[in-house]
């Protein structure tokens, strides 16, 4: 036996190899195809008898695709209707949100829970438990927890986390899944960043800075100094260029950003409270957590800062009042949403207490668990008059979309670009012992001039 | 009077087993039933030397190629990812298992290779670089960029020894984290991150499906073939790396360095390399893994994931190759049989409600094992299984 025999064996082995690869032809139809020729033996215990196929269902004429079954969802409300799944991928155990998080999906639940015992939406009943996935705030898990629910889902109802978004935003663009994001990133508001999949709600973090600034301005006195503290990425990042954006229009130049972390991260805010006490601005934004503003605001106010805060959507919750900084809290700081909040008057404030037969939830994460149901309700409604219930159709039927929330939140009308989606309606709140939730909110949504005289035509903040 | 050729050792009949081109002649009846028995140092020196090796090689690899075909899509991804942890695994197996260089610092090295390939493959951003060149050549530099900076860093690792070494590898993870976080054109900067490279090999994108006569190619089990073929191609490198001359260098240097350097083996030179080469495995895993994710960020390049390095190359067994892939496979997929136990499992809850939920109670699965092995089979996996081996092997004489 020569020793040129195993170089031989190997060239042989490759060029087979090449000739096999060099048989190959692009497909142009994965969905189609892949579900039906590999055998897919499905992770789940149940089987969601998914198929691309699209049936006609009935009297009702409905096309149904992936993620909507005909089989009665598990422990169905309504056993005689069909099952559409939706997916959640959310930090529900040890990321930095999940105390935020755990209340959403659970407003969620309830949402779908009361859909399903008002019959369902044509003829199906809509589960969000079966898919619910957690993604501890880390795009790796998103992305492993997103590969697992993909094929079952026709929609995902909670995506966590603009950077987890993203992540897996081309593989969603593939498959054709909207969602609804449990982030505020300004790049929603833009086709070329969220390739039309995305529903967001409310206002974005960029836009919340403009408007609270010129509220303040309003309320509190001119502003000579603005300072920015908050975490690096689309939520800080995206408030700070907010900041930025109302610093330029209103002819400001005293502007301090102080990037920062979660205390998980860095320990402790002492750095961000000497940074703010050494620029001494007339108002500070907040874009950290509950615990970072607490404090952040009371060592400032203990130090004898004279400046007032405004704390964005996540910053606060009620157990605050509990804290020491709590008197600090009540004479120095508000709370920025873009939803009414516990003690509001609408009819989807009313259907939420409802939901909780008038009971408190934790924290103000029920809220918006609530209100970001409505736009895909809202869709899958859409869908169902088109006759289309599939995850193409229910793409198509974004454009125009009409959602009112209820009244809970400013109407929406999806499909465009910008200012025709983007809105920019703040309730303000200041923290207050007696009322529910520890916040007791404006009457009506409040607009600012900034945010007509700025030019909203990209994201504030970039993302890569 | 010509100069003889063949060596005077062997006289007579017996110079029919002299080795020459063509090889010596030995009876086959003498070798049957003796798979220990090598008649000829081609085969004595092969990697798979016994027929049941080779065998069961050829039938893994059949199966590995098979896998794709046969699970679910996202099992397929999931091992994948298990692939590119191996290949960064077996980058440190080569430094702290067989060169015995304890490095906490394995992450930067990864980082650098997903950066690197983001940067020559991937896609420009707002604020990050991008050259959208080919898979092939983000691959490579992926190998190549952190073999340099691991030059860079050897001569500084290699005057320590030990814990000093444990602490300046996880120096040098902090420096690259910050160093990540504030270079926001190559990494997206904090807290937001950047895609990994584009996944097109030699023109072939790989984000389409394929057919190759009645087999379809999904865009999953495309990159779970391209990592499968890195990880035979650099596995067997590594596996013939340890076996060779650098191999036993790198095994003196472990055992007593400084026994090693009188000898003659050049510590300067043979640290060097192990740093250089697990660099570059790291950097391959660190691009692959970058696509698999599809967005990485500065703050996942940190002790945790060194932490389940470690974890990879002790369960898994310390010194082999082997017992890498079974302990990456061992890291990824565990989080996933424990989902689907927790189903029979009373006190496992995977929501936030229960005594314990999946998520801790692999957390301290994992520093279990690791405690464990470390005490009882330090060997790892490969140990238990090459002990079962044994057993069987020698059975009914195995005490």
């Amino acid at each position: 036996m020569s020793r040129s025999r195993p170089t031989r064996a190997v060239l042989a082995l490759c060029a087979a190899g090449t000739l096999v690869l060099a048989g190959c032809t692009a497909v142009d139809d994965p969905g189609t195809e892949a579900e039906a020729e590999a055998p897919q033996p499905s992770d789940e215990a149940e089987d969601t008898g998914s198929t691309e196929e699209p049936q006609e269902t009935g009297a009702a004429q409905i096309t149904i695709g992936d993620g909507v079954t005909e089989e009665p969802c598990p422990d169905a409300v309504n056993p005689d209707n069909g099952c559409i799944y939706l997916g959640v991928l959310s930090d529900l155990t040890e990321g930095p949100f999940a105390a935020l998080a755990v209340p959403i999906t659970d407003a969620q639940r309830a949402y779908w829970r009361q859909v399903n015992e008002d019959g369902g939406i044509a003829g199906f009943d809509v589960d969000i438990d079966t898919y619910t996935r957690d993604t501890k705030y880390q795009a790796a898990e998103h992305a492993a927890a997103y590969q697992q629910i993909e094929p079952n889902i026709l929609a995902i109802a909670q995506s966590l986390g603009t950077v987890n978004t993203e992540s897996v935003l081309g593989d969603m663009d593939a498959n054709d899944i909207v969602a609804v994001p449990a982030s505020w990133w300004s790049g929603y508001a833009f086709a070329e960043n969220d390739m039309g999949l995305i529903m967001e709600t409310g206002y974005s973090y960029c836009t919340e800075a403009m408007v609270g600034l010129d509220w303040f301005a309003e309320n509190h006195g001119e502003v000579t100094s603005v300072a920015a503290v908050g975490y690096p990425g689309d939520y800080g990042g995206d408030s700070a260029a907010g900041v930025q954006l109302w610093a330029e229009a209103n002819g400001i130049s005293d502007v301090t950003v102080v990037p920062t972390g979660p205390n998980q991260v860095t320990g402790n805010q002492d750095a961000v409270v000497s940074a703010i006490a050494a620029a001494n601005p007339d108002v500070v934004l907040l874009a950290v957590g509950p615990a970072e503003t607490a404090e952040i605001v009371g060592k400032l106010a203990a130090g004898g800062f004279q400046g007032r805060f405004l704390g964005s959507l996540p910053t606060w919750n009620p157990a605050l009042l509990q804290s020491g900084a709590a008197q600090a809290l009540i004479g120095l700081y508000n709370h920025l949403a873009p939803t009414e909040q516990w003690d509001g008057t609408s009819e989807g404030v009313e259907a939420m207490k409802a939901s909780l037969d008038g009971e408190e939830p934790p924290n103000a994460g029920y809220i918006i668990g609530w209100v970001m149901n409505y736009p895909m309700h809202a869709l899958l409604e859409k869908a169902v008059e088109n006759g289309d219930l599939t995850r193409a159709g229910l793409r198509a039927a974004i454009d125009g979309l009409e959602v009112d929330f209820q009244g809970m939140a400013e109407p929406i009308t999806y499909g465009g670009d910008g200012k025709e989606v983007a809105v920019s309606g703040v309730i303000v709140s200041t923290p207050n012992p007696e009322a529910p939730l520890g916040v007791e909110s404006a009457d009506e949504f409040y607009h600012g001039a900034t945010f007509d005289k700025v030019d909203y035509a990209q994201a504030c903040s970039a993302t890569s | 009077m010509t100069a003889p050729t063949t060596s005077r050792r062997l006289t007579g009949e017996s110079r029919a087993l002299e080795p020459r081109s063509g090889g010596g002649r030995v009876p086959r009846s003498v070798r049957r039933g003796r798979p220990r028995l090598f008649t000829r140092y081609a085969a004595d020196q092969a990697l798979l030397n016994s027929p049941a090796k080779r065998w069961w090689t050829l039938a893994a690899l059949v199966l590995a190629l098979a896998l794709p075909f046969l699970v679910a899509r996202d099992l397929t991804h999931l091992v994948t990812t298990a692939i590119a942890y191996a290949i960064a695994g077996i980058g440190l197996n080569l430094l702290t298992g067989y060169a015995g260089q304890i490095s906490l610092g394995h992450p930067f090295f990864m980082a650098l290779g997903a950066y690197t390939a983001a940067v020559v493959g991937g896609r420009p951003g707002t604020v990050t670089w991008g050259l959208e060149l080919d898979l092939s050549l983000a691959l490579l530099a992926a190998a190549v960029v952190p073999a340099v900076v691991g030059l860079v860093v050897a001569p500084l690792a290699t005057r320590v020894r030990g814990l000093y070494l444990a602490v300046l590898t996880l120096g040098l993870l902090m420096l690259g984290e910050q160093l990540f976080k504030q270079w926001a054109a190559l990494t997206g900067g904090s807290g937001v991150g950047r895609a990994g490279a584009i996944p097109v090999l030699f023109g072939s994108d790989l984000t389409r499906t394929y057919a190759v006569g009645p087999l379809l190619v999904t865009p999953e089990t495309g990159l779970y073939l391209l990592a499968l073929v890195l990880l035979v191609v650099l596995g067997v490198a590594a596996r013939n790396l340890a076996r060779s001359r650098t191999g036993r260098a790198f095994a003196a240097v472990r055992d007593r360095d400084l026994a090693a350097e009188i000898m003659g083996v050049n510590l300067l030179r043979t640290k060097t390399l192990a740093f250089v080469l697990s660099s570059a495995y790291a950097g391959v895993g660190g691009a692959l893994l970058a696509i698999l994710i599809g967005r990485v960020t500065p703050e996942q390049w940190n002790i945790l994931m060194a932490i389940n390095l470690l974890a990879i190359v002790v369960i898994g067994g310390v010194a082999t190759i082997t017992g890498t892939l079974i302990g990456a496979a061992f890291v990824v997929l565990m989080p996933r049989v424990l989902e689907w136990a927790s189903e029979w499992l009373p006190f496992v809850s995977t929501g936030s409600d229960g005594l314990l939920n999946v998520f801790q109670l692999q957390s301290m699965l994992f520093g279990v094992l690791i405690v464990l092995f470390v005490i009882l089979e330090p060997r790892g996996l490969f140990g238990l299984w090459q002990r079962v081996r044994t057993y069987f092997r020698t059975w009914p004489f195995s005490y």
